[in-house]
């Protein structure tokens, strides 16, 4: 128990949704007149029992989660979008208020919800520096104590006396991080927040954070959507799934789940009907399938593994000649490639067709897939943007080096390296 | 290692901040007092003498409407000294509580992304027009110096209620917090009532004896300004400094008493819901 630093406990939190603000002020009077004066039982409290909220005015952001975090353990929060990963960091954070259950912990907590909180454009690196740091909990002679750390660790020196709304998006991001990641709180909560910036600076800062848990056994909560961040950085991964736990435990075992559960949802995508389908009155998606050749079924892809895209759509015109192009872009939103199939006349009815992306090609990373049908060569039918994506974990095998491998491609290409003569000794 | 536990849970408490806390975040405080003059004057020709033009120009256009046009009555104190006085006071409350009226709308960004004590906010703004009316004050002390060495104007009948001064300023600047503080809360809950804070507070000044003195008003139209708790204070400020004004002991006790308790009650609320507003704003 000793170690324990951060114990959650049945944590739920209800969001009311819809128009918020209008009207509330007519319910707010309703449920103060139901409650107090005709002493009727609350509505909203009803809701608070077991059974879900029956309407749809009303979402769960969390419900139900308990677990507890040691001295020196790196959390990872994992799980998609609206999964409640923010608003558990929010509620750690103390900014909003959970609907029941509790947290407890001990120590200094510092939260990281984005970049820059409480910089303001108009003044300049070094006044930001100290008001940022004020806000994020940092004493006066703190700051003071690490104000030259701070400024070699954004590496903007010659800028510090220029008001941050003349600094690049890059150096602003340098700055604000600098300032957190000297914070020395007991507990430290990160969101998202090493999406922005250079990928060098992101090294940078992941490096400081593990440096920090692991010299000064600082626990921190990390959510990040990059699988590779947090297996990196955290030991252990929290996986939320529409507000509730799905599993916490070691992180690779959970991320590797994770990311195969994911995987399946995102890999098909199927309309039994035109009228509902994506597309046009010329063209219309029946079917988008993103098919891995995994060596067995729970394996997470990674960038050794072929993948195969399979697509079929209406074709609703007689004669037309068209093709098909398939954009692949980074997370980023970096177009890695965009390669197109023939050009074929076809009747009114299904047309099918696949594009194989080879294994040992691609880089480790999130991806997207966008599909164009295009008629005549010339003409865009209909773009469907973004409409698979996967993520590609790292492979190394017997590469004993671990630092981000660079690159949006990483084929494997023939690569001679021999020894011509023999130094004699 | 500390052992500084906290709990969070979803019950919110009228005491749910400790005085230590805020203390804590004094650095802050005054930074954000320094960002606020830094921003205002800063790339602007005059600065921070624009403190003083503002209200000199409001003076200039109260001087001409109501002391020349309408000619309202001023006593035995130059009409100059009169709205000044009147309109440095009145720009201190209604700073405070403009300043403060719309504190989580203003900082919801700020709000939603980090914690610390949010009654930050507000003492910073109010510190920072309390700083402001310091400088004006100077620029009537100036004025008055004027009237006394060239105009022989006498001043200071009684000079022991100075010590009042300092008092009466604090308390205006009390009620102004205290309202502001319960406005932000309902504007942020309620966003109509924006409209009618601001229309409201225009008002306020018509009951308020800013341009006017007590005295002037008719006896049966006298209560609609005296229920004002900001009128004994108009008034004995008035009194202490420039020598006329009408005020009684109760009419006081009223004042210091309608801001102790409505900055304690307004302070609890804003406690209380601040945590829950987030999900709101």
């Amino acid at each position: 128990m000793a170690n324990t630093i951060i114990e959650v406990e049945n944590l739920s939190k209800l969001y009311r949704l819809g128009t918020i603000g209008t009207g509330s002020f007519r319910q707010d009077l309703q449920r103060w007149w139901n409650s107090s004066v005709l002493k009727k039982q609350d509505p909203f409290f009803d809701l608070q029992a077991e059974d879900a909220p029956a309407n749809n005015q009303y979402l769960w952001a969390l419900r139900d989660i308990n677990f507890e975090v040691n001295r020196g353990d790196v959390l990872g929060i994992i799980g998609s979008n609206g999964s409640g990963k923010s608003t558990l960091l929010k509620i750690i954070s103390r900014i909003v208020r959970p609907t029941h259950g509790s947290v407890r912990g001990h120590g200094k907590v510092s939260s990281l919800l984005e970049v820059g909180t409480g910089f303001h454009q108009e003044l300049t690196g070094r006044e930001n520096i100290f008001i940022s740091g004020y806000i994020l909990g940092m004493s006066k002679n703190e700051i003071r104590r690490k104000f030259d750390e701070i400024v070699e660790f954004s590496g903007i020196e010659q800028f510090i006396d220029t008001p941050v709304k003349r600094y690049s998006s890059g150096m602003y991001v340098r700055l604000a991080f600098a300032v957190a990641a000297h914070l020395e709180p007991d507990i430290l909560i990160v969101d998202e927040v090493l999406a922005v910036g250079d990928s060098e600076f992101q090294k940078k800062c992941l490096g400081k954070m593990r440096e920090v848990s692991n010299s000064d056994g600082r626990t921190i909560l990390f959510v990040s959507h990059s699988m590779q961040a947090v297996k990196n950085l955290c030991n252990t991964a929290l996986w939320l799934n529409k507000g509730r736990m799905q599993e916490i435990g070691e992180v690779s075992t959970i991320v590797n789940k994770y990311i195969s559960k994911v995987q399946q949802k995102r890999l098909l995508q199927e309309w039994e009907t035109p009228e509902a389908a994506p597309g046009n009155n010329l063209v219309r998606f029946s079917r988008l399938e993103l098919i891995p050749q995994l060596e067995h079924p729970e394996a997470p892809m990674d960038i050794r593994t072929p993948i195969t895209v399979k697509f079929r759509f209406w074709n609703m015109a007689d004669n037309q000649e068209l093709s098909v192009g398939l954009h692949l872009f980074s997370y980023g939103g970096d177009c890695i490639f965009d390669v197109s199939s023939p050009s074929v006349l076809f009747q009114k009815g299904f047309v099918e067709g696949e594009c194989s992306i080879p294994g040992n090609f691609l880089n480790d990373g999130s991806y997207y897939i966008s599909l164009i049908i295009v008629k005549d060569t010339s003409v865009d039918l209909f773009y469907f943007e973004e409409c698979l994506s996967f993520e590609l974990e790292d492979y190394r095998g017997d590469i004993k080096w671990f630092g981000k491998w660079m690159g949006a491609v990483r084929p494997k290409l023939p690569f001679k390296l021999e020894q011509t003569e023999m130094e004699l000794v | 290692m500390q052992e500084n536990h906290w709990e969070i849970s979803s019950k919110t408490s009228y005491w749910g901040w400790n005085i230590k806390e805020v203390w804590s975040y004094r650095h802050l405080v005054a930074s954000l007092i320094r960002r606020e003059f830094l921003l205002n004057y800063q790339q602007t020709l005059l600065g921070p003498i624009w403190i003083l033009i503002q209200p000199v120009m409001t003076l200039v256009t109260y001087v001409l409407v109501f002391g020349v046009v309408v000619g309202v009555p001023t006593g035995k104190i130059p009409p100059v000294l009169f709205y000044f006085s009147g309109i440095i006071l009145w720009n201190l409350f209604n700073d405070c509580f403009t300043g403060t009226a719309y504190t989580f709308k203003e900082n919801d960004h700020l709000f939603s992304k980090v914690y610390f004590p949010r009654l930050v906010m507000p003492i910073s703004v109010v510190s920072t027009h309390f700083l402001r009316f310091l400088m004006q004050l100077a620029l009537l002390v100036l004025i008055m110096l004027y009237y006394w060495l060239f105009r022989q104007t006498p001043f200071l009948s009684t000079p022991w209620l100075l010590v009042v001064v300092p008092a009466v300023i604090l308390v205006i600047g009390a009620i102004g917090l205290a309202l502001g503080l319960f406005c932000s809360v309902l504007t942020a809950k309620y966003r109509d009532l924006a409209n009618f804070v601001s229309l409201g507070i225009r008002l306020f000044m018509f009951v308020t004896p800013v341009i006017y003195p007590l005295g002037s008003v008719p006896e049966n139209a006298r209560w609609m300004v005296e229920v004002n708790p900001l009128t004994p204070l108009f008034e004995i400020f008035r009194y202490a400094l420039l020598g006329e004004g009408t005020f009684t002991t109760y009419g006081l006790m009223y004042s210091v008493g309608f801001a102790a308790i409505s900055l304690l009650l307004s302070t609890l609320v804003f406690n209380k819901q601040g945590d829950k507003l987030i999900d709101i704003v």
